[in-house]
């Protein structure tokens, strides 16, 4: 949807000066000290698919709120390209474009939710909700009707009236968030939307968020400097350091993998229970840790060898056919099932011999508390229903302590 | 050696004696020029539209009867201010009735009304131009501060003797000294702009223009109106100044009482003109208050 190619912004007197001292990557403090130009952004390239949530993460002054105002340029870049994929026409480069198409990109197909909210006061909020249709010329009447709309979307509706400073902090930045999906585009750029609210409304918000996106799969850039909030709502997050972008992943793997040691200084705080999946830390059937023992009807069974008594038994096509602790058969049982039944229920100390079975894709939070029903490991199946590996003790513990999955020897 | 001390000392006790600039020759010349070349082109291009102005003010505010005309004064502080202003406003204005010089403030209003349009129709795009292009604003400043400094009893002789005597020269004076006001506020007003408002703006594809009007102008408007309010206000204190080159009402009576030391008509006058500023002021406050900019500033 969003491609950015090289993109690189100097602010000063004269950028191209320092242009190839960025070339022979040189840092931020030596272009500043050689040109006296300041470096914003530093040849940064990513690509945004349609529909996702793409997260810009850094701490201030990295160049994200810089890198996100070139992609609308209402900062130019000093080089490189950023190419936008109309649906209609195609791609197109943004760079290239002229006042009047760019005027016509940012009324179609971007718009942009900021930090501190820059909601117009002498607006009412449907009339600041409606403001991009206004300029693009829109009637009156379908103003009010697209306005309400919107409104209600952000649970708003029965503010319309009222003017934003009587509002507060998360109900104005709804109000902005209104304003940006009013004129449907497609590209909804928010820069630290989020920062400014209170710790309980931002949650709030992120989760709101989800869901509106979940209905409109907008394509967002997202700006934070909570990597928290990153990992919480981004598809894709890209961290930033002085400019250049030092990682791009999905937020399991920046976490499990961080690229560089500012990376890996950020992750060490993360959370990981929300973020790392079960297929990443779940010790494979295939590794050595697991010998056979026997085969019985076509079913081949084996176990881990510190566990003898605890047998898995999967069939030619790699299915979970059966776990048997000491020879008793234990019941089967998705870990969805477990979760659904003891929802809203204490910890308990009785755990029963359940093999529960979770998917790969479900978090570590989802297995600890599937953990609490039983006292087996939890078995992780593929999407086509194989049985990949196990979870005990000691893959949740080094997936929560050491953020590291499964890595075969 | 005597010859340069005695130099030294002329030098020192003289020492303009060596250069004379003829200004006041220069001034002289200049103004004749001026005169010479633009008495018609002033006569008969800027004086019928402003005693146009002027005369239609006038008679619509001479055909209110008095009574209406106090009530809708009531009724204007009302709206605009509080039920207080409305108050001082109708005892303002009931007074200067029974002082016995009505007329004279309609004629005084009419002329300030004029001068404020005026005002108002050149200095709102030159403010708005300023705040546009620094290069503009660099030119127009010095000329503004000489507006404003140069004492209005300079440029009564020039403007009498463009537009002759009467009104017309008093309100083309009163329009010069009081402009300025609102070319600079606006200028700030639009400059002071939240820099966050305008790059809203811009990013949902707005135009210059609609970024003025949607946002920049709105958001200026208190800062605008105080400048109009100023521009009321020294227009006021011209209109004495600009009784002595024949223009009429309030001032005149000032000006006619001082000239036959007939203190009671000077102040009569005065106390007129005192209360129409008081009311004026208290009103277009109000009025700059209800701009949409200020009850709902951000916090």
């Amino acid at each position: 949807m969003i491609r950015a190619e090289n993109l690189s912004k100097i602010f000063g007197s004269d950028p191209e000066a320092a242009l190839p001292l960025l070339e022979q990557g040189k840092t931020k403090d030596e272009i500043r000290d050689e040109t006296g130009q300041t470096v914003g952004v530093n040849n940064a390239s990513f690509d945004i698919q349609p529909g996702e949530i793409f997260a810009i993460m850094g701490l201030s002054g990295c160049g994200k709120s810089t890198l996100i105002r070139c992609i609308n340029r209402i900062i130019d870049p000093t080089a490189g390209k950023i190419f936008f994929k109309d649906p209609e026409q195609g791609e197109q480069d943004i760079t290239d474009l002229n006042a009047d198409q760019l005027r016509s990109l940012r009324r179609r197909h971007m718009s942009m939710v900021f930090q501190h909210f820059a909601l117009f006061p002498h607006r009412t909020v449907l009339s600041n909700a409606t403001y991009g249709l206004e300029i693009q010329g829109r009637s009156n009447d379908e103003r009010r009707v697209r306005g309400q709309e919107v409104l209600e979307m952000v649970g708003l509706d029965q503010w319309a009236h009222a003017y934003p400073p009587e509002l507060s902090g998360g109900m104005q930045q709804r109000v902005g968030l209104a304003r940006a999906l009013a004129t449907d585009a497609e590209v909804l750029l928010m820069d630290e939307p989020f920062s400014a609210l209170d710790p309980l409304i931002k949650v709030d918000m992120q989760q709101e968020l989800k869901k509106i996106q979940r209905e409109l799969q907008r394509t967002v850039l997202f700006i934070t400097h909570d990597l928290d909030e990153a990992m919480r709502i981004g598809d894709h997050i890209a961290i930033m350091e002085e400019g250049r972008i030092v990682q791009i992943g999905s937020p399991e793997q920046i976490l499990v993998n961080p690229r560089t040691d500012y990376v890996a200084k950020f992750v060490e705080h993360a959370d990981p229970t929300g973020v790392i999946t079960a297929g990443t830390i779940a010790l494979p059937f295939e590794s050595d840790a697991f010998e056979p023992s026997g085969e019985r009807d076509g079913i081949r069974y084996s176990h881990h060898r510190d566990h003898p008594e605890i047998r898995y038994g999967r069939d030619r096509d790699g299915r979970l056919r059966g776990v048997t602790v000491e020879d008793r058969e234990a019941p089967l049982k998705p870990l969805e099932q477990i979760l659904d039944a003891a929802e809203g229920a204490r910890a308990t100390r009785l755990r029963d011999e359940i093999a529960i079975t979770c998917p790969e894709g479900a978090v570590l939070r989802q297995v600890l508390r599937g953990r609490l029903h039983s006292t087996l490991p939890v078995i992780v199946t593929t999407a086509d229903g194989r049985a990949r590996g196990l979870i005990d003790d000691p893959e949740l513990i080094n997936g929560i302590l050491e953020k590291r999955g499964y890595v075969a020897p | 050696m005597g010859e340069s001390l005695e130099f030294l000392r002329t030098l020192m006790n003289d020492p303009f004696g060596f250069l004379d600039i003829p200004v006041r020759q220069i001034i002289t010349d200049i103004v004749n020029w001026i005169v010479a070349n633009f008495r018609d082109f002033s006569r008969t291009y800027i004086s019928p539209p402003v005693r146009g102005v002027m005369n239609g003010v006038q008679s619509a505010l001479s055909a209110i009867p008095p009574g209406i005309f106090l009530i809708g004064i009531f009724l204007l502080g009302w709206w605009a201010a509080s039920w207080r202003i409305a108050v001082f406003s109708i005892v303002s204005f009931a007074l200067i009735g029974f002082m016995g010089v009505w007329d004279q403030m309609i004629i005084t209003l009419s002329l300030v009304v004029t001068a404020v349009f005026f005002c108002v129709l050149f200095g709102l795009p030159l403010g708005i131009l300023s705040s546009r292009s620094d290069r503009f604003y660099a030119v127009l400043r010095p000329v503004l501060d000489i507006m404003q400094t140069t004492p209005p009893f300079v440029y009564l002789v020039p403007a009498v003797m463009l537009f002759s005597i009467g009104n017309v020269p008093g309100l083309i004076a009163t329009i010069i000294f009081a402009m300025p006001p609102v070319i600079r506020l606006t200028n700030l007003g639009i400059r002071q702009v939240n820099s966050e408002f305008i790059e809203a703006a811009v990013a949902f594809g707005s135009s210059r223009r609609q970024i003025l009007w949607k946002v920049q102008f709105p958001l200026a408007l208190p800062t605008i109106m105080a400048g109009l309010n100023q521009t009321i206000m020294l227009s006021l204190s011209m209109v004495v100044i600009a009784a002595i080159i024949g223009a009429g009402g309030l001032g005149l009576e000032v000006y006619a009482g001082l000239e036959r030391l007939n203190i009671g008509q000077a102040f009569v006058g005065g106390i007129g003109i005192v209360l129409l500023a008081m009311v004026l002021d208290r009103v277009t406050q109000g009025l700059g208050e209800k701009a949409p900019g200020v009850r709902h500033k951000a916090d």
